[in-house]
């Protein structure tokens, strides 16, 4: 005890046994949300990436196997010697029918069931190349043919997803909001509680920045502990959230989970928390000491 | 002789009330001994405040070491204060820290180095008799004791000033002749000390220049005629002390 260093003993307040599961309640909201901004951003990149340069052709079911492959054939090679079309790719029987699979179940297994063809081709956008151009140029061959432009729906639900993000976003802010506000009122309460420590150390010549530096230090590990503890409270409910994605229909959304980059972002809020507490109390001390004289 | 407190027509008032100290005009010498008397309510405790820099006046000017304080910078009045020494009537040592923290807290203020601070704290302890107990805290301390670390914590830096707010109110007359006695001690050494009592039979028998305070006016300018009345003098004063003190 000889060389202890706390003048204040912060520790022992009442306001620093709650405040750290305060803070841990909103690092709970911020890591999730954090999480769910990190996952639509995931998603929306897929979108905006994977499809935002793709038209799918569709040709109706023939009456054989053999008529469909031979429409096929016709229809990429016609693709091929289009202007604006960077590539073809057939997408196999195989997969149309996984493609259905939630939306027909078991059925869309079956042989039995006539299958359009189905062709992605990736466009170049700075051509003049339309769905509608691409439309005439099929229909001539095969009549029924049909041009699907990914642009014109994505362009509306990637807006959807960046405006959730958005939302994500202005939560994240208005848990910081709060948690200044908190960090705010129990410094000055601490600052309340100790008024004549304080008064002591002024008189034995202390600078308000050796005061606020101890109530800073103490803000810094009770953030960090809150931190802490809102990780370890997110970390289940992410898992939850995952396994709930990992077990839904395929083909509803692209792929997005929990990776290393989430993981990175959402621990950050350990850091973030700690520093934030720590820079709002010693600023509180200072602005609130130099009422004083 | 250089004049370390300087008042120039001070007053004070608290928020929007009356003022409390009116047109408050010394000096005070280097190296003088001073009681601050005057009766309860009269602005001694007021007058302390404004001279160890805990309150700002509201009007006139105050010049503590030669420095103007009224339009001194915030940050700049910590250097001024670890110059002060003050023993307070209450003590205000924190609870929470041992006789050696609290004695050594100006010291880390200052930001000396644990050896040096080791040294000197271990050093005042043992002369304000207290070299047992420097673990323990206040709160299981005697009133005697916590006075002693007080003084140790007022005069650790070996401030220029030391001022002390009723320092013999709490006690009995054995230990206030003692305090009397550092108090001294600590003046031969070059410290001005001003000392605020109610304790008029000290002030008349130490025989000091004094400070006389009424209603917020100060009423006895300090001279220096009074001061130094002869050691035997001061003495038999102290040693009547510690008879009353053992008697009762």
């Amino acid at each position: 005890m000889r060389f202890n260093r706390t003048n204040l003993a912060l520790e022992k307040d009442d306001t620093n046994r709650f405040l750290p599961w305060l803070i841990a309640f909103m690092a709970l909201l911020a890591a999730l949300s954090i999480a769910g901004l990190l996952m639509l951003k995931q998603i929306s990149n897929v979108f905006e990436h994977n499809s935002q340069d793709t038209m799918t052709v569709q040709i109706p079911a023939g009456e054989s196997p053999e008529v469909d492959e031979q429409n096929t054939i016709k229809a990429i090679t016609a693709l091929k010697k289009a202007e604006g079309v960077m590539t073809t790719t057939r997408v196999s029987n195989g997969e149309i029918r996984k493609l259905l699979q939630p939306w027909l179940g078991e059925t869309a297994g079956s042989e039995a069931i006539p299958l359009p063809q189905i062709i992605d081709v990736k466009i170049d956008r700075a051509s003049d190349l339309t769905a509608k151009r691409l439309t005439n140029l099929l229909t001539t061959i095969m009549p029924g043919t049909t041009v699907d432009d990914h642009s014109l729906w994505l362009t509306n639900l990637v807006d959807t997803l960046q405006s959730a993000e958005l939302i994500a976003l202005g939560i994240v802010f208005l848990i910081t909001l709060a948690t200044v506000g908190t960090v705010v009122f129990t410094t000055r309460t601490g600052m309340g509680i100790h008024r004549q420590t304080i008064e002591v150390l002024h008189f034995v010549g202390a600078h308000d920045e050796f005061i606020a530096r101890q109530f800073a230090a103490r803000a810094f590990i009770v953030g960090f502990q809150g931190g802490v503890g809102g990780i370890l409270l997110a970390a289940p409910v992410l898992y939850a959230f995952e396994y709930v994605l990992k077990n839904l229909e395929s083909g509803l959304l692209p792929k997005a989970d929990l990776n290393s980059s989430i993981w990175i972002g959402v621990s950050s809020v350990v850091p973030v928390v700690a520093i934030i507490a720590m820079m709002t109390a010693r600023s509180t001390v200072i602005k609130t000491l130099k009422k004083i004289v | 002789m250089t004049e370390v407190v300087r008042f120039e027509n001070v007053g004070l008032r608290y928020g929007l009330g009356p003022e409390v100290l009116q047109d408050i005009t010394f000096g005070l010498e280097a190296g003088s001994f001073h009681f601050l008397i005057g009766p309860s309510g009269a602005g001694k405790s007021s007058l302390l405040r404004l001279m160890y820099l805990a309150h700002r006046q509201t009007r006139g000017i105050i010049s503590l070491f030669g420095q103007d304080t009224t339009s001194l910078p915030r940050e700049k009045l910590p250097n001024i204060r670890r110059r002060i020494g003050v023993m307070f009537q209450d003590f205000r040592l924190l609870p929470h820290l041992s006789a050696f923290d609290n004695v050594a807290l100006p010291l880390r203020v200052a930001g000396v180095r644990e050896s040096e601070i080791k040294r000197h704290v271990e050093e005042l302890l043992v002369w304000v008799a207290l070299e047992d107990h420097m673990d323990v805290r206040p709160p299981t301390m005697s009133g005697g004791q916590q006075q002693r670390v007080a003084i140790a914590r007022a005069v650790i830096s070996r401030p220029k000033i030391l001022y002390a707010d009723e320092p013999t109110g709490n006690v009995d007359s054995r230990i206030a002749a003692r305090l009397m006695h550092l108090f001294e001690e600590l003046n031969k050494l070059g410290t001005t000390v001003v000392i605020a009592t109610h304790n008029e039979s000290i002030v008349n028998e130490f025989g000091r220049p004094v400070l006389r305070i009424d209603a917020g006016r100060l009423k006895t300018i300090p001279h220096e005629g009074t001061q130094g009345k002869s050691k035997e003098s001061k003495l038999k004063i102290i040693s009547n002390l510690l008879n009353q003190g053992e008697a009762s």
